[in-house]
């Protein structure tokens, strides 16, 4: 065993790591409030107002105020429209957010999604299917999420059958088969879509992604898997950072690989399925943010893994308080406001990045 | 997981446990707020066999296509509409009520427009008024493939909003003029005139649509009447090999076809209709808002395809 | 803690990798595993630590089996030191090296205690990367980021420290530096350390001890001088070699001589009169011209006398310190007399051993080729007031050759020759 050598307090050189906890605490922190602030801008923004257009007409803040804690005119409005809303923004975003960053480790890039493994082209099928058969007027208003949700957690079972042999994932086959499972389950909803002219707009509206659909009910379905996932994904940080160093330094390291790798994909999954089947396909979060969360506070992730998952909601719900009033009444897809705010975005971090690092 | 024995153990789990109930709690909190029960006083079944339940005449309607706006209002009902969609633009009035989107439904401005009940083509994606009808507005579809069906959603709307005996006589009047037309069209010893209908280049009205029935009436014999679905995209070649006498194409304000470009479509010109100048434009509202200008319409067809019997 | 690692064998597939392997480390000791590629050292490696499934074999550590160990355990029992690190991914040093804590922080609940954050902090004095710890580890160089990697192995407080040939990547500088500070920390700490080396001299420099392995089998183990010894190293990796002590560090050093081509031996005898490392270069471009060749006469603690012996040349040998005996003399003559031709080498010429010169001046007296060798510039070979100097002038007076390098002598000899 080690002996050590003298016993004095490591020196502060202010390269000290001492404050790593500290560090990470307060990001978290941060992260929270800045969440919280945003969720509350974000419920007196719509196009009633009182910041917004002012469909049907203005309110004012204190008008908005009173209807939030009493039932007054609009209390309903808010109670059951935009407040579930702004909380399914926030939810979603998270799960995509975390999901991403859990994909990214276990593929180790950068360039990975929630979705590479299928869950959204397995979703856009279920999905096409409870549309065309008209599901929703013979189950419930629930059919159509209910079919997305289970298509997608077929197509990432099919994947993850197809890129492992004999139990053991191998991860280069695992992105090849959820390209080509990805491609195969396109083709079919271009098919549906196309021989199914009524449905036409039932469908592109669910491809587009949009939180339109956003109710208590949908709410409440969606926040167990969403934060227990997320508190699972966060409890195996450290598994992640030994994973992305190759999976015999993980092994090595004491990390199960081929356990961490199951489990890490079964919880995305089922988070990024979760939240596909009730908004359709909103991308660029599960890339983006975990992405531009790495740059900024490293890639730690028992540090990222917070991170990106707090930002991710706050993301989304900026992104869906645009997409609901931009061109009010009419909605944009808010998978059309995340790719256009993302994407320069990232190209700016990057830019910045690679001139830094010129010595 | 692993564990570790020891206090520090059992206080994080629980601070875990604490941190994924509150969510859960904390998020359905809002959910405690109830709807309110009314009396229901009116039951209809719509154009899906979807029994409708109102508490009353609905005196706050929201139309979310355009067709449905044409028909209250045609029923006398206009003042009881107090949200349109973007595309309803027929009567005039219409024009100046709030917009509440189109296909994608602002759930917003729909629930504070505080309506009773909501009036839809089947053309709307269901999921959102099935959210609608979770927050306590009912739907009322339209479902519109025939002249009949026209008939019957101005009786329905009628009865609906309280204005049945306006609905009877516009009806009266309507179902008058069809007559006339269908009287003439369809008597022994006409002649079925082939026609082509074309609402995008290439893309027709098939079998079980609107248009169909329109030319059906107007005693045409749509050359399409046996393709695949309602709006199939036709080839070339097939239009020129069933040689229609009659070409016509509808007007909107996306339209850029003109009469001369049939000429101009390689092959076409062998066709009759091609080769007599038989090409007619016709407006698009008039065949597919399914209100009372479809009646119009169908005069206006109905002279193109004959017009040795309107003179 | 020692590691005793028992009939160890593995096969991928149908090819056995390892064939029923047995050795074991001493506690503290810094073993080094060698052997050509394919030969099975990195599958040994991860099947000790379990990565890789051996059919059957029992690694001890300490006395006690690895049967039944968690992750976790294993990985307190060993760490291991790869080839290389890669990462894309933005990881600080601090970290790359606090993923080494990660078996020792229990709960998945907990972060990292500060006992953790000193454990790194001390690992990262050891191993000189302190001023690294907030910098990105994938920008740093080969060297540095293996210092990193050892710091990680040492926070890991393993019982077995194993490394797979850590040096690979490394230029000179980095080599020396890992191997110097995998010996300190090996000294210090007294941690058991098996490291596979590819490079020889390394191992021989650094090893107490070295296993070799050859397609699979355990070939030889003992101390680098037992087992790098020519015969050894040319049936496992088929290379000729000279072995030789370093002599600043007294470390076996081995130096391969190029792939035999064929020679083709004519026997033509050339005697070399030479000394003081020079004859070298000239007793092989001779043997490999196929000629027969004998040296003389030179003192046993001359280079040139160790490279005769390595090329079995027959040499006549003179005590240490001792000018050329009569009897040495006139052997000396004798085998002038067997040859064909004489060639000297420009060998530095003292008051013991003249008479070689005096020799070539025989040589030339009977008839025989000399050529000699011309000295490289400022090269003083006259250590006897001008004496040799005056030989080597009457020797060419008298017509021997002067030719400027081994390549134009072969040709002299070969024109001889016919």
């Amino acid at each position: 065993m080690v002996v050590l050598i003298g016993t004095e307090k490591p020196k502060e050189e202010g390269h000290s790591p001492t404050d790593v906890r500290s560090k990470r605490l307060l990001i978290i922190c941060a992260l929270g409030a800045l969440l919280v602030l945003t969720a509350f801008v974000a419920i007196l923004v719509g196009t009633l107002g009182p910041i917004g257009p002012g469909i049907p007409e203005k309110i004012s803040f204190s008008e908005a105020v009173n209807a939030i804690f009493t039932d007054s005119e609009y209390h309903w409005v808010f109670w059951n429209v935009r407040i579930p809303r702004v909380l399914l923004a926030g939810l979603v975003g998270a799960a995509l957010a975390c999901s991403g960053t859990a994909m990214q480790a276990i593929f180790r890039n950068s360039m990975a999604d929630p979705f590479v493994i299928g869950v959204s082209s397995g979703a856009a099928v279920g999905a096409a299917i409870a549309g065309l058969l008209g599901l929703a007027a013979i189950i419930g208003v629930f059919a159509p999420p209910m079919f997305a949700f289970v298509g997608a957690v077929i197509a990432a079972f099919s994947v993850y059958m197809l890129g492992s042999v004999r139990g053991k994932i191998y991860v280069d086959s695992l992105l090849l088969s959820g390209v080509a499972v990805a491609a195969f389950l396109g083709a079919m909803v271009s098919f549906l879509i196309y021989f199914a002219r009524q449905q036409y707009h039932q469908l592109i509206f669910w491809l587009l992604g949009s939180l339109t659909l956003a109710s208590w009910d949908v709410v409440q379905i969606l926040v167990f898997p969403i934060v227990a996932g997320a508190v699972v994904i966060f409890l195996y940080g450290r598994d992640l950072d030994a994973l992305l160093l190759g999976e015999e330094t993980a092994h090595n390291l004491g990390a199960n690989p081929e356990f961490l790798k199951k489990l890490m994909l079964f919880v995305s999954a089922l988070m990024a399925a979760a939240a596909v089947a009730f908004t359709g396909i909103i991308g660029f979060v599960g890339l983006i943010i975990p992405h531009i969360s790495r740059l900024i506070v490293g890639s730690s992730h028992r540090t990222l893994v917070p991170a990106a998952t707090l930002s991710g909601a706050i993301f989304l719900i900026l992104a869906d308080t645009l997409a609901r009033t931009a061109v009010a009444p009419t909605e944009l897809p808010v998978g059309i406001i995340t790719a256009l705010c993302g994407g320069p975005f990232f190209l700016y971090l990057l830019r910045r990045n690679s001139t830094g690092r010129d010595r | 997981m692993a564990s570790k024995s020891g206090s520090a153990f059992d206080w994080k789990v629980w601070m875990v446990i604490a941190i994924v109930a509150s969510s859960v709690v904390g998020f359905s909190a809002g959910y405690v707020l109830g709807g309110v029960q009314k009396k229901v006083t009116l039951s209809i079944v719509d154009d899906y066999g979807r029994t409708v339940e109102l508490h009353g005449i609905p005196q706050r309607i929201v139309s979310v296509a355009p067709s449905p706006t044409e028909i209250l209002f045609a029923v006398g009902a206009g003042s009881q509409v107090v949200g349109v969609d973007n595309y309803s633009d027929y009567p005039a009035e219409a024009r100046s009520l709030p917009q509440i989107g189109s296909y994608t439904l602002n759930m917003e401005v729909i629930m504070s427009l505080k309506p009773d009940l909501i009036v839809s083509s089947d053309l709307v994606p269901r999921a959102q008024l099935d959210q609608l009808e979770a927050q306590g507005v009912p739907y009322f579809i339209f479902a519109t493939r025939t002249m009949e069906d026209v008939i019957k959603d101005l009786r329905l709307a009628g009865s609906l909003t309280g204005h049945s005996l306006e609905a009877e006589s516009l009806v009266a009047g309507l179902q008058a003029r069809i007559n006339a037309v269908t009287n003439k069209t369809l008597a022994a010893g006409v002649e079925k005139v082939r026609t082509y209908i074309e609402y995008y280049p290439l893309w027709t009205y098939g079998p079980g649509s609107f248009g169909n029935d329109m030319i059906r009436l107007a005693g045409g014999a749509n050359i399409a009447s046996n393709a695949s679905n309602e709006y199939p995209e036709l080839t070339p070649e097939f239009i020129i090999a069933q040689n229609p006498q009659i070409i016509v194409y509808t007007v909107g304000p996306m339209t850029t076809t003109t009469a001369s470009d049939f000429a101009d479509r390689s092959g076409w010109s062998i066709t009759f209709a091609v080769s007599h100048d038989k090409i007619y434009s016709i407006d698009d509202n008039l065949v597919s808002r399914y209100g009372p200008r479809v009646v119009d319409g169908l005069e206006q067809l109905a002279e193109i395809i004959h017009p040795e019997l309107f003179t | 803690m020692s590691l005793s690692v028992n009939h160890m064998s593995f096969s991928f597939g149908d090819v056995q990798v390892l064939k029923d392997i047995s050795f074991e480390v001493s506690p503290g000791e810094l073993m080094g595993v060698m052997g050509p590629n394919g030969s099975g050292k990195t599958t040994l490696l991860r099947c000790v630590t379990k990565f890789l499934p051996s059919e059957d074999g029992m690694v001890l550590v300490g006395s006690k089996p690895l049967n039944g160990l968690t992750p976790a355990e294993m990985a307190k029992t060993f760490a291991v030191v790869p080839q290389s690190s890669a990462t894309d991914f933005p990881f600080t040093v601090h970290d790359i090296v606090m993923m080494g804590r990660i078996p020792h922080i229990g709960s998945r609940l907990s972060g990292e205690s500060k006992k953790d954050i000193y454990v790194v902090h001390q690992a990262m004095e050891r191993t000189n990367t302190v001023q690294f710890a907030k910098r990105i580890f994938s920008e740093l160089s080969g060297g540095e980021k293996q210092r990193v990697i050892i710091a990680r192995a040492i926070a890991q407080k393993p019982k077995v420290l194993l490394l797979d040939e850590p040096t690979a990547y490394l230029d000179i500088s980095g080599q020396i530096e890992i191997m110097d500070l995998l010996k300190k920390l090996n000294r210090e700490e007294g941690i058991t350390t098996i490291a596979v080396l590819h490079d020889v001299n390394l191992a021989a420099r650094y090893c107490d001890r070295i296993a070799l392995l050859n397609q699979g089998r355990l070939e030889a183990i003992g101390t680098p001088k037992e087992v790098l010894n020519p015969e050894t190293i040319q049936s496992v990796y088929g290379v000729d070699v000279s072995v030789r002590r370093d002599p600043l560090t007294q470390a076996i050093y081995i130096m391969p001589h190029s792939a035999a081509t064929a020679i083709h031996k004519h026997g033509t005898r050339v005697h070399l009169l030479c000394g003081g490392g020079a004859g070298g270069i000239v007793m092989k471009s001779l043997h490999d011209g196929g000629y027969s060749v004998t040296a003389g006469v030179l003192n046993v603690l001359d280079s040139d006398y160790e490279n005769a012996k390595d090329m079995h040349i027959q040499v006549v040998a003179e005590a240490p310190f001792a000018p050329i005996s009569p009897e040495n003399h006139a052997e000396n003559l004798k085998l002038i007399d067997e040859s064909i031709a004489v060639v000297v080498s420009p060998f530095p010429v003292g008051p013991g051993n003249l008479r070689n010169l005096e020799a070539a001046t025989y040589a030339l007296k009977s008839g025989k080729k000399v050529i000699l060798l011309r000295p490289q510039e400022g090269q003083s070979v006259d250590f006897v007031d001008g004496r040799a100097d005056a030989l080597v002038k009457g020797l060419i007076i008298s017509g021997a050759t002067v030719v400027g390098d081994v390549e134009e002598l072969l040709s002299q000899l070969a024109t001889r020759r016919g």
